[in-house]
């Protein structure tokens, strides 16, 4: 789950990174009342979860409350990248000598943490990368081991920094550190970390990107996961337990595995176009699925319906009950076409057929989209 | 010959007294898998399937010489119950468990290193070597009933089961099919996996099942390019993955420019591996290639 930046910055600032004084705003009244805390002149930014907001208009600067009033009253309720604004995050501006980057990430080769810092900022870490490499100096930490003091000294001392200033990066370092191994993050950044001209730091954005699988022991998240999912019918899905990711076809796909179900959109795409891809993991009941047949009828435009499942951990024929029942109720009219293998599979063959759905028993996914083709070539003939 | 797992491995089941424990406890047996304990902590002295159940890994062990374990246990248990499986010195451990923290998943690589244990998953389906035994949710009944000369890697379960029955149509069965498993971090890296079956002599050559994200296929380049010598053949799934969009998987996205299916294929193509643009192009280039 991606927080907010401010959200984000909170925890930053808990852990001791310097975060310039800021508040945050959901009607303009409320913008210009957080001035006497946070300051004057301030930058005013859009709550959305995008990067790159400042090149799509999602960031302001105000000197005077009556602007605060008048950008903040334009920003809420406006579109940045395809997203609603419905907060507005009131910053106070610091002078800025020079930009900075610090960030980190987890290594999935090695299994550890890698920490970085960019002796440039301001552009995303994959351009810094790409067109300045020699900018950037990494560490790898491998948990359970911290990153000590001295390692983000020599990280800090490595990237050219002396004195006070290099301390103060390398304290920067360890508190992000320990943040990310506290709220179980998967991307932790501070992307500019902004040097004054008297070398003080502040982190002038944030971003923190937490580990789903470990909210359970996290009360301090926020809880509205579901309302961070924009698409409607991606948000639908995670609330039932399966996955759904929306593509721009007319083919829908429910597959019993993510492996699965990407293969089957790559035979699917072969000849005709993925609408969805929708894996239901290890969790099928007649009710899951019930709901899920329901979910990915639901796009409009759509062709046909190609089901993949294996009965592993999975009772698939449970699972064609609930497809079955959908059909009928809604009298689905496209071709419905099911690979269903594994254990149980002749009880599962058995419910479907009765359904109206063409079965099929090769191994293939290419069987099954044959199959499907010859059904849609039926239905244009008739 | 196989790897990692005969029928002769003494297999423990943690977690066996649960809904899906039970009930894979169930499978495994009827494949022919030598399970001679499980472990439930609060439920020592019940019996599953025929099973004595203990409280914990080290007296399972010593009374019953358990030597691998298999995890059917809750995400948030995953990685206590590792370090007691690793500490009570078992050096096979499938973790069947989806929904792993990352972090937790990364101590866990650490430790197994430090002991010398091979660790699954998590997310894996487990492993299962054809007509002995198996570990984890593979369904027996897609395989042929005796072995062959195929080893297969897969991250996905489901595609692992439809790859091996690709193989089996093709006339060719597998000698060990390993779920690497589907998490952004692996606790067994796919080069590791690779050397077992560099060192099975009846496996002649082997099928990589790959995915978008993570850089496992990468690793597996280089290691091959550098010295495995058996044919590989691979196919990565997800070729119109979104770039930003998990694919049901924690580990499967595009992300920051790295983890498609174009970069995969390209590392793996450089090391001399065969590729399949769909599963079952599998089964002609395994007969093709295979001496």
């Amino acid at each position: 789950m991606r927080l907010h930046e401010h959200e984000a910055a909170r925890f930053f600032q808990q852990a001791g990174i310097p975060v310039p004084p800021f508040a945050v705003a959901r009607t303009a009244d409320e913008a210009v009342a957080t001035l006497p805390k946070v300051e004057l002149p301030v930058v005013l930014k859009a709550q959305v979860l995008v990067g790159a907001r400042g090149k799509h208009g999602g960031i302001a600067l105000a000197v005077t409350s009556e602007e605060v009033r008048e950008k903040v009253g334009a920003l809420l309720g406006s579109s940045v990248r395809g997203l609603t604004v419905e907060t507005v995050m009131v910053a106070r501006q610091v002078p800025i000598a020079r930009e900075l980057y610090v960030g980190a990430t987890i290594d999935p080769s090695a299994g550890a943490i890698t920490v970085i810092l960019g002796v440039a900022g301001g552009m995303d870490v994959e351009t810094i990368a790409r067109e300045r490499p020699e900018a950037l100096f990494r560490r790898s930490v491998v948990p359970p081991d911290e990153l000590r003091g001295h390692q983000a000294r020599a990280l800090a001392l490595e990237a050219g920094f002396r004195g006070d200033l290099m301390v103060k990066i390398a304290d920067v370092l360890v508190a992000l550190f320990r943040v990310f191994r506290k709220t179980d993050a998967l991307i932790a950044e501070i992307n500019p970390l902004v040097v004054t001209a008297d070398e003080a730091l502040w982190a002038v954005d944030a971003v923190l990107d937490v580990d789903d699988s470990a909210l359970f022991r996290h009360p301090e998240m926020p809880k509205d996961t579901l309302a961070r999912i924009d698409h409607p019918l991606e948000r639908a899905a995670k609330q039932i337990g399966v996955s759904y990711v929306d593509l721009d076809g007319e083919i829908a796909i429910i597959s019993s595995g993510a492996g699965l179900g990407m293969a089957t959109m790559d035979v699917v795409g072969q000849r005709l176009r993925p609408a969805n891809f929708l894996e239901t993991g290890g969790g099928i009941t007649e009710e899951l699925m019930y709901k899920t047949t329901h979910l990915v009828l639901e796009k409009p435009g759509l062709r046909g319906l190609l089901i993949n499942l294996y009965g592993g951990i999975n009772p698939i024929h449970e699972g064609a009950k609930g497809i079955v029942r959908v059909l009928r109720e809604q009298n689905v009219t496209i071709p419905v076409v099911a690979k269903a293998l594994g254990n149980r599979q002749e009880e599962t063959w058995a419910t479907l057929a009765e359904a109206g759905v063409t079965i099929v028993t090769d191994i293939t996914t290419e069987a099954a989209v044959d199959a499907l083709i010859a059904r849609l070539a039926e239905r244009d003939v008739s | 010959m196989s790897i990692l797992l005969n029928k002769k491995t003494r297999v423990l089941v943690q977690g066996i007294t649960g809904k899906i424990g039970r009930a894979q406890t169930k499978w495994m047996l009827e494949y022919g898998t030598r399970i001679v304990a499980g472990v439930t902590p609060g439920r020592g002295g019940e019996v599953v399937e025929g099973v004595p159940v203990f409280d914990g890994v080290l007296q399972a062990v010593r009374e019953t010489g358990a030597e691998a374990s298999v995890f059917f246990v809750p995400a948030r248990s995953v990685k206590d119950t590792v370090f007691e499986t690793l500490e009570a010195g078992i050096k096979l451990v499938v973790v069947v468990t989806e929904h792993v923290p990352v972090h937790d998943t990364m101590e866990m690589k650490t430790e197994a290193k430090k002991v010398g244990a091979t660790l699954l998953g998590p997310t894996t389906p487990g492993i299962l070597t054809v007509g002995e035994a198996k570990m984890g949710i593979i369904p027996g009944n897609l395989f042929p009933k005796t072995s062959g000369p195929a080893g297969v890697i897969s991250r996905s379960g489901t595609l692992s089961y439809e790859v091996g029955g690709i193989l089996a149509k093709a006339g060719i069965a597998p000698s060990t099919v390993v779920g690497m498993g589907a998490d952004p971090v692996v606790l067994t890296d796919l080069p590791d996996l690779l050397r077992f079956f560099a060192a099975d002599p009846q496996t002649k050559l082997v099928t990589i099942v790959g995915e978008v994200g993570g850089v496992q296929e990468e690793l597996a380049a280089e290691y091959i390019a550098r010295e495995f010598r058996k044919p590989v053949i691979t196919y990565v799934a997800g070729r119109n993955t979104p770039e930003g969009k998990r694919m049901g998987h924690a580990g499967a996205i595009v992300q920051r420019g790295m983890g498609s299916v174009e970069s995969k294929v390209a590392a793996l193509e450089k090391a001399g591996v065969a590729i399949a643009r769909t599963p079952a192009e599998i089964g002609p280039i395994a007969r093709r290639l295979l001496p």
